[in-house]
């Protein structure tokens, strides 16, 4: 991590872990949306500061260019026609039950994550992925996950475009 | 800056993204959720890569970013079902969907 250290990574982590909670417990859903994209630009920002930037703007390109834009068009389409009045935003086991459920998992993952053996590393040199390196290892080793990514994005995508056309009645 | 806190730091935006899916009723905000868990999960791919031995083995990188291509097939396909089904009952709601129900 070079730049400012560890800051680098520490402040866009806690943007992110910021804006992912506001994300969650934001009634208005345009604004749930918008804190969700703060939190994938941290993100992204998270992993250029890692060292792994072409992963980084990969996220930055697809998860806020593309999948942000998706759920805000899906939130647009999916007004509600009348006034909904108090509409609770939390259905099943409400806001307790959910935040329990979070904090169970997140007890058991945090369990697991200082009593293993496996996550006692020393921090090494820094790490660089050339995008060179990157698409080397995608056509030469990977290249059946390749394709196979690329038919599954295509049958994905053409499928959602069928899924929501409007019925010709 | 250890692993173990860089594990942590996904761990609880997994929970963040579980206590979404877990107990918001709009079925977009449970969407968003499931997309804050798979950010978690690239995080973990991304950070163990950064912590490995021989870091020119890319498989974490790789991994990522396969992760971030079908979470965004899964996106829009979700999203498109949440779009029909909001012009069939009009909600988008998870409670309103159950016309399945026994």
């Amino acid at each position: 991590m070079k730049f400012l250290g560890d800051w680098f990574v520490v402040l866009p982590a806690a943007v992110l872990l910021l804006a992912a909670g506001a994300s969650v417990v934001m009634r208005n859903l345009i604004h749930a949306a918008l804190c969700l994209t703060l939190s994938f630009i941290a993100l992204g920002i998270v992993f250029i500061a890692l060292g792994a930037e072409f992963v980084g703007l990969v996220q930055l390109l697809v998860y806020v260019g593309a999948v942000a834009m998706v759920i805000v068009f899906a939130i647009l389409l999916t007004r509600p026609d009348r006034l909904e009045k108090s509409r609770t935003p939390f259905s099943g086991f409400g806001p307790a039950g959910g935040a329990a459920a979070g904090l169970v998992a997140l007890v058991v993952l945090l369990g697991f994550i200082f009593s293993s053996p496996l996550a006692k590393k020393p921090l090494p040199a820094p790490a660089s992925a050339p995008a060179a390196a990157i698409g080397e290892a995608l056509m030469a080793d990977h290249v059946v996950a390749l394709i196979a990514i690329g038919v599954l994005l295509t049958a994905a995508l053409i499928g959602a475009a069928v899924i929501a056309m409007e019925d010709k009645a | 800056m250890t692993l173990q806190i860089l594990l942590a730091i996904s761990a609880v935006l997994f929970a963040f993204g579980l206590a979404a899916v877990l107990s918001r009723s709009n079925a977009i905000m449970v969407l968003i959720g499931i997309e804050l868990m798979l950010g978690a999960a690239n995080l973990n791919f991304i950070a163990f890569w950064r912590f490995s031995e021989n870091p020119s083995d890319l498989a974490g990188i790789l991994f990522a970013i396969f992760s971030i291509a079908v979470a965004a097939a899964e996106a829009a396909v979700g999203l498109a079902i949440i779009i029909l089904v909001h012009r069939r009952i009009k909600s988008v709601e998870v409670d309103d969907a159950s016309s399945l129900k026994g």
